[in-house]
């Protein structure tokens, strides 16, 4: 359902966040994009949404592309992302009818919808005191219903879980097994890579731009002989570092074990 | 989570589900119901805010009552009809006795002689009596000001009366700077002075010789031509700047708040044009400015009645409603352009602290023309009407003086606005574009960045801004051509170098600086040969309608040239009959009819038309086009706002259907050729008998006849096949 082909990114003249990336999601797939900081996660799914205008390649969902029609792109696609706050001075209600009417919802629809997404979600307590008095995980579970306001068929997760604690996280791993019964095509970005080998089906090994390894994780224990995610990626750190110098081992090494 | 297996899927009903997003084929359309959730949304923020409520209604409640009362200190130190009172200190009771009977006498005297009576209300006079004169220091009194003049009287032991001269001493102690004391010495003076006359007047008639007063003298009270002074111009400036402290804080909050609260990202996710997400911005900043001028104004109007410092002030009769109109109208005005420019500093902001960076040096730009106007001299004028902020000081100020006329605030108002919505335009290419969106670089240098690659057409920002330089521009060259005495065919030589240079120059230049080949962004093209049947003909028959809706529009009052200036045109014209006919054609008729469609129809048109409808495009061409015929050398003419508009329409119209303004041009050169035709030969028809053109209407023949030709050139412009398919598909952002 999403098609990734030869995205690239160059910022300004010489930074390449996102080299040549391609890659493709069904329904239902749950596509975990991992890397440390700094690989490109958030470049490539800003290029997908349309926010960012790629330096060359083309994103593509159901037929639709990104570079010719960003506008109905943005439409299939539900976006959760850690850094992203609400607005302080509407309820969580507001909110979702705020956005599902910019989805193109009709009124009644947005009413049905927000009630719906309240009652799945669980906002129902708080879905009118006002968004700054909510706690980071009422905050986080409105963010969630927010992505799904138009039912978009692509859901796109910035580092779900940064920031919140097991309960928090609990709510982002049951929040994508839902999207994955709903059958919605679902890419992960993250650098927390134990909690990904939990919830994602395929993997996409994102490190400075380029995909480097991809596969289910029983490809990928077979293509690399390691046991875990982890230990693939100090391999993958081992055998760049060989080629650049033994001192960028080290600051990657750093930026994988800093979980 | 609930844990039953909720299929959120199926949860609404197919139209938003997977399978019906494949048929899905254009992302949301413009509805009103969702820009008016938007605009919701960004008033919720706004004025759910304790600090929008604060600069809102507290800062007006408090601010002008404290202003009022200095300014009744100001306006009495300034004002003359205020009633006076003068303090004389006096000795002693007998002496006080003698000098109001003296007084009083005097009094009646100057009533009863020529000198006018009513220019000047009658003073009080208190006469200040020690109840124990040995302690009593008139020199100490009227040093600390505790009276204006101390009055020493030395009679002769007289009384006072008309039979008998007394002889009497009389000091008056005068304190030095005061105005008060001068004027309460002289007010004594005269009335001794009077009552002097009086007594030698009467010793000499009762000797039997008459008497008469080798110099009379008359003193004639004028009102000074300016009424105004420094607090009419303070005013305004309080007024203006209070309004848009309101929009301040809401434009930042709005902009930069949405990227400092981390929130933009998830907007700017939304399938809908940036463009339609700022205006419902630029809705909620401008409601708030608009409400907090209101609240200001109120104020404002309440204090200066509640000090009765209205009619003092303002004299006439004081602040009415329709001022309170006026201004609001002016206020409304600015609020709209202030807020655009405020969006556009604010949009490329990273932060409030940047934000409010940016807005600094705009406040201080905004105070220093309020200091300017503060000097007398300066009023709305060609130069100073198309000056943005100025000329929203002057009109306030103008308006509150009762001195505006209609011609300069009408341009102050348009171009004011014009402003407004150019700021708006280049706001929206600010607002999120994509380097901001993460965070870094970017922002409004993009604005004075050449696009790299060539494009077919002008930008809708790039349409706005030059409308918003043509405007003014336009105006104020007018105004400068008009003022010139060139003779007849030179200034309509350059007239016709002006329309060129404005525009085609105008349009051609942004066009070579957008990279747009220019005919094509002008819309010069070939296009099939029925239109130039239909445009001819439609040029033809067009100028009795237009004409009968102006002489419509003068029958019902609304007329813009007063007698005065018609006969400014009627020399106008007879200098013309030394010119030769062709001349006046081409400079007057076929030099605008393609300047004007080049800039209307071609390079605005096509502008327009990347983002609005052909309905739209084709009225927002049209009412701009009005709004440029209003604007006459000689002053306004807002009778022309009607038929130009239409005519615009029409115009606009044949360039839609064509899919190029040369028909356009066809038809606006034919009509404006055939109105001047007709009113050249307006002293032929007179000789004919058939009277004044200009207040008759046109014989029922002419009428009918255009009718039909007017209705077969609508057919065919109707009817032929178009060329090219209007283009009105949305962009794909801004
Ligand atoms: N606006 C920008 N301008 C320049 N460089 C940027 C910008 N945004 C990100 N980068 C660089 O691009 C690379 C990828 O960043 P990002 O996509 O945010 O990584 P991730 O999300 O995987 O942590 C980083 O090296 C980052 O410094
Ligand atoms: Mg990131």
């Amino acid at each position: 359902m999403i098609e990734l082909s030869q995205l690239t990114k160059v910022y300004g003249e010489d930074v390449v966040a996102v080299d040549q990336l391609s890659l493709a999601v069904g329904q239902g797939e749950v596509y975990g994009l991992l890397g440390p900081n700094g690989a490109g996660k958030t470049t490539t799914l800003r290029m997908i949404l349309g926010l960012l205008q790629p330096t060359s390649g083309e994103a593509t969902i159901l037929g639709c592309r990104v570079s010719t029609d960003p506008l109905r792109m943005k439409q299939l696609i539900g976006l959760v992302s850690a850094s992203a706050g609400l607005y302080q001075w509407l309820t969580p209600r507001e909110l979702l009818q705020y956005f599902a009417i910019g989805f193109g919802l009709s009124l009644e629809q947005a009413f049905q919808r927000t009630r719906e997404l309240a009652e799945v979600m669980e906002l129902e307590r708080f879905l009118d005191r006002r968004c700054a008095t909510l706690s980071t995980g009422q905050a986080q579970r409105v963010n969630l219903a927010r992505a799904l306001v138009h039912d978009p068929p692509v859901v796109l997760l910035d580092e779900p879980t940064r920031g919140l604690d097991v309960v928090g996280a609990k709510i982002v791993f049951d929040y994508v097994q839902l999207l994955r019964q709903s059958n919605k095509a679902i890419i992960v970005c993250t650098h927390q890579l134990e909690e990904a080998e939990r919830f994602c089906d395929r993997f996409g090994l994102l490190y400075r731009g380029k995909l480097r390894y991809e596969g289910t994780l029983a490809e990928l224990r077979a293509s690399t002989g390691q046991p875990s995610l982890v230990d693939i990626f100090l391999k993958l750190l081992r055998d760049d570092g060989s080629g650049n110098g033994s001192s960028n081992i080290d600051s990657a090494k750093e930026a994988v074990l800093a979980q | 989570m609930n844990d039953t297996h909720t299929n959120i899927n199926t949860a609404t009903d197919s139209k938003t589900s997977v399978q019906a997003t494949d048929s899905r084929q254009t992302a949301v359309p413009f509805s009103f119901a969702q820009q008016w959730e938007f605009t919701l949304k960004e008033l919720r923020e706004t004025l759910r805010d304790r600090r929008t409520i604060v600069t809102l209604m507290a800062m007006p409640l408090l601010l002008y009552p404290m202003l009022g009362l200095g300014l009744r200190f100001l306006a009495f130190q300034e004002s003359s009809d205020q009633k006076v009172e003068y303090r004389l200190a006096i000795g002693s009771e007998t002496e006080g006795a003698w000098l109001s009977e003296a007084l009083q006498l005097g009094n009646s005297l100057l009533a009863a002689s020529s000198e006018a009576k009513e220019q000047q209300p009658a003073p009080d006079v208190q006469l200040l009596v020690p109840n124990d004169p040995s302690e009593f220091d008139l020199e100490a009194l009227v040093k600390n000001s505790a009276a204006d003049v101390g009055v020493r009287v030395q009679l002769n032991g007289a009384s006072v009366g008309n039979q008998f001269p007394a002889t009497a001493r009389v000091q008056l102690l005068q304190s030095r700077d005061s105005v008060r004391s001068r004027d309460a010495a002289d007010y004594v003076q005269q009335r001794l002075a009077a009552a002097n006359i009086d007594w030698i007047r009467q010793t000499s008639e009762l000797n039997g010789k008459p008497f008469r007063l080798p110099v009379e003298q008359i003193r004639v009270l004028l009102e000074p031509a300016e009424t105004g002074s420094a607090v009419l111009g303070l005013l305004p400036l309080i007024l203006l700047l209070m309004t848009v402290t309101g929009g301040v804080y809401p434009a930042i909050d709005l902009t930069a708040g949405e990227r400092e609260r981390n929130t933009l990202e998830t907007l700017m996710a939304l399938p809908v044009p940036r463009f339609r997400l700022l205006v419902a911005k630029f809705v909620a900043v401008v409601a708030v400015t608009m409400l907090t001028g209101l609240m200001n104004l109120l104020a404002m109007s309440i204090t200066l009645y509640a000090l009765q410092l209205d009619k003092t002030l303002l004299g006439g009769d004081g602040f009415t409603l329709g001022l309170g109109c006026k201004l609001f109208l002016a206020l409304s005005a600015f609020a709209l352009f202030y807020s655009a420019v405020l969006l556009l500093l604010t949009s490329s902001a990273r932060s409030f602290k940047e934000a409010q960076a940016y807005l600094i040096p705009l406040l201080l730009l905004s105070i220093a023309p309020g200091l300017v106007i503060l000097m007398p001299g300066w009023n709305l004028a060609s130069g100073t009407a198309a000056l943005p902020l100025v000329n929203m000081l002057l009109l306030s100020r103008e308006l509150l003086e009762g001195t505006v006329t209609l011609l300069p605030a009408m341009v102050a108002i348009v171009s004011t606005v014009l402003y407004g919505v150019a700021a708006l335009a280049m706001a929206a290419q600010v607002f999120g574009n994509d380097a901001a969106a993460i965070g870094s670089r970017g922002g409004w240098k993009d604005l004075l960045q050449r696009p790299k690659e060539l494009s077919q057409q002008p930008s809708i920002t790039a349409a706005l801004v030059g409308l918003a330089i043509l405007f003014p521009a336009y105006f104020v060259t007018s105004g400068v051509l008009s003022r010139g005495d060139a003779q007849p065919s030179g200034r309509l030589g350059l007239s016709a170098a002006m329309t060129i240079a404005l525009f085609v120059g105008l349009p051609w230049l942004l066009l070579r600086w957008q990279r747009i080949d220019v005919l094509a962004g002008l819309g010069l093209k070939k296009t099939s040969w029925h239109y130039y049947v239909a445009a001819g003909m439609l040029g033809i028959a067009t100028w009795p309608w237009i004409f009968e809706l102006v002489v419509l529009a003068q029958s019902i009052g609304i007329r813009g040239i007063d007698l005065s200036q018609i006969e400014n045109v009627e020399s106008l014209l007879a200098g013309w009959r030394e010119v030769p006919l062709w001349l006046i054609v081409v400079c007057l008729g076929v030099v605008p009819g393609v300047c004007e469609e080049c800039f209307f129809r071609g390079y605005l048109f096509n502008g327009l038309k990347q983002h609005l409808n052909a309905t739209w495009t084709i009225v927002v061409a049209a009412v701009a086009f009005g709004l440029f015929h209003v604007v006459l050398a000689g002053g306004a003419a807002p009778e022309r706002l009607l038929p130009s508009t239409l005519m615009g329409l029409l115009l606009g119209w044949m360039a839609y259907r064509s899919g190029s303004i040369v028909p356009s041009i066809v038809l606006h050169a034919i009509h404006n050729s055939t109105l001047l035709l007709v009113v050249q030969s307006r002293d032929l028809l007179a000789e004919w008998n058939i009277g004044q053109v200009e207040q008759v209407h046109l014989p029922w023949l002419w009428l009918a006849v255009s009718a039909g030709v007017l209705g077969v050139g609508l057919m065919i412009t109707r009817l032929a096949i178009k060329p090219a398919p209007f283009s009105t598909k949305e962009p794909e952002t801004i």
